[in-house]
């Protein structure tokens, strides 16, 4: 089982260790109401070294990455970052990806839900090898910033220009003499930064990103706190709902998507389900009992929909989800019952359904 | 159909009526390589989701102006996270003018 670079350096902070797909993670620190106040309020350092990650030379990348994504990918300018999806021959999904143009390579980060062999061999049969590329999944680590305050830790560490720098870019620092690309990234609905740092460096790296993240009221998170976050700023989770639905078209993911493509893989199905027409659609729901996922919800006709994943949200106190009903009734504004036709109320709602702190900052407050 | 009471229906059909009106302007002024169908309410319209910037958040704005008669007020940037929460704003905002449509 593959672990992070960082193993010993997280047990050494608390970390409960678990796994994902096959690769051992830091699962968590502290209760989920503490990691979730270090994001909302503070700063958090979370490894995501799982994530599987790459590098392909410029002049291989565009042809291998256009006719593997679901994105356009040539499209992509130079210091910008395409989020899209990796789907399979069925076009289902296999990882949620991040793609950067910086400058002579491209870097592809892939958080997916098949182990890294399935991975390697789908990047293999696509060309990876004839397109140069070179699996850095073992020698870097990947430390993902997130939070209110998590600009002012990237600026201590990187200096003030890091501020300025767009949702979804790339730039290169340096932190002791290494190389760190950072990807200004995030699925927390807060600021969010992903350091892509040499395990030769990641160590200190981490270790100072903890230490300024402290400083500022916040401290260490695990993944697992993320996939809460992610739900309650509607960020696409590959981990929840991407693994049980499959399907990018219910999930909403159409705009990961470029259409006019000549292919990509799983393009055919992709474009033969979205010919015929959604018949189902994931949408939010709020109630104040717990939403157990698979919990049947219905109206006072029948029932309607399912529960998929869910959380409690202590910005909202009350517990939030996402749940597939049928295109035509698939609106926020709805009030159903959960459980059976007399049961307790839950409601269909717009997502997301809280405002982050984050975005009600100006650049002249940072 | 799905088995939903005449209320809910009746919910339905407004909020779809605003839906695919909004949905069809915004992809007209905004060249949106998409159809209605494409566009999940719930996506993020700025930064994130379509990506779009702060030059087509004046056309949203512009959007919602011409197709709704409703105003956005500058302050009110949470509004325009999603067009769920574009469409919350124009239903609120019609009620409280005695439900105009």
């Amino acid at each position: 089982m593959r672990t992070t670079p960082l193993k010993s350096l997280l047990a050494d902070a608390g970390a409960t260790f678990g796994q994902r797909h096959g690769v051992e993670s830091a699962i968590s620190y502290a209760d989920a109401r503490t990691e979730y106040r270090r994001i909302r309020d503070a700063a958090a350092v979370t490894d995501f070294s799982f994530t599987q990650k790459f590098r392909i030379p410029e002049a291989g990348a565009l042809d291998f990455l256009d006719n593997l994504l679901a994105g356009n990918v040539a499209r992509t300018r130079f210091g910008r970052v395409l989020h899209t999806f990796l789907a399979d021959d069925d076009g289902h999904l296999v990882a949620d990806c991040y793609v950067a143009n910086n400058d002579e390579e491209f870097v592809l980060l892939c958080e997916s839900i098949v182990d890294d062999a399935t991975l390697a061999g789908v990047l293999a049969a696509h060309g990876a090898a004839e397109a140069g590329m070179e699996d850095l999944t073992q020698s870097h680590a990947l430390i993902s910033i997130d939070g209110f305050k998590a600009w002012a830790v990237v600026k201590e560490l990187f200096g003030a220009d890091v501020v300025g720098l767009p949702y979804l870019s790339i730039e290169t620092y340096q932190f002791e003499g290494e190389g760190i690309r950072l990807i200004r990234a995030g699925k927390t609905s807060e600021f969010g930064y992903m350091l892509l740092a040499p395990a030769s460096c990641a160590g200190h790296l981490f270790s100072r990103a903890k230490e300024l993240s402290e400083g500022q009221g916040g401290g260490c998170c695990g993944i697992a706190i993320h996939d809460a976050l992610r739900l309650e700023g509607r960020f696409f989770n590959i981990q929840a709902e991407g693994r049980l639905v499959k399907d990018p078209l219910p999930l909403g993911l159409q705009w990961m998507i470029d259409f006019d493509k000549e292919k990509f893989r799983g393009s055919a199905a992709i474009r033969m389900r979205r010919e015929e027409g959604l018949k189902q659609k994931i949408i939010g729901v709020r109630s104040e009992q717990v939403l157990s996922p698979g919990a049947p919800i219905f109206t006072s006709a029948g029932k309607v929909a399912d529960v998929v994943v869910s959380c409690h949200s202590p910005t909202l106190d009350a517990h939030v989800g996402l749940a597939l009903f049928p295109c035509d009734i698939a609106f926020a504004g709805l009030t159903c019952s959960l459980g059976s036709a007399k049961g307790p109320e839950v409601r269909t709602i717009s997502m997301p359904p809280i405002m982050p702190r984050s975005l009600g900052v100006k650049l002249d407050e940072m | 159909m799905s088995p939903v009471s005449p209320e809910m229906q009746a919910i339905i059909d407004r909020r779809s009526s605003v839906i695919n009106k909004f949905k069809e302007e915004l992809i007209r002024r905004l060249n949106l390589p998409y159809t209605p169908q494409d566009l999940h309410e719930d996506v993020s319209l700025l930064g994130a989701g379509l990506g779009l910037d702060s030059l087509d958040a004046l056309e949203i704005v512009l959007c919602v102006e011409n197709c709704f008669g409703i105003k956005i007020p500058d302050e009110n940037i949470s509004v325009l996270r999603s067009i769920n929460t574009i469409v919350d704003f124009v239903i609120q905002e019609q009620d409280a003018k005695g439900g105009a449509r």
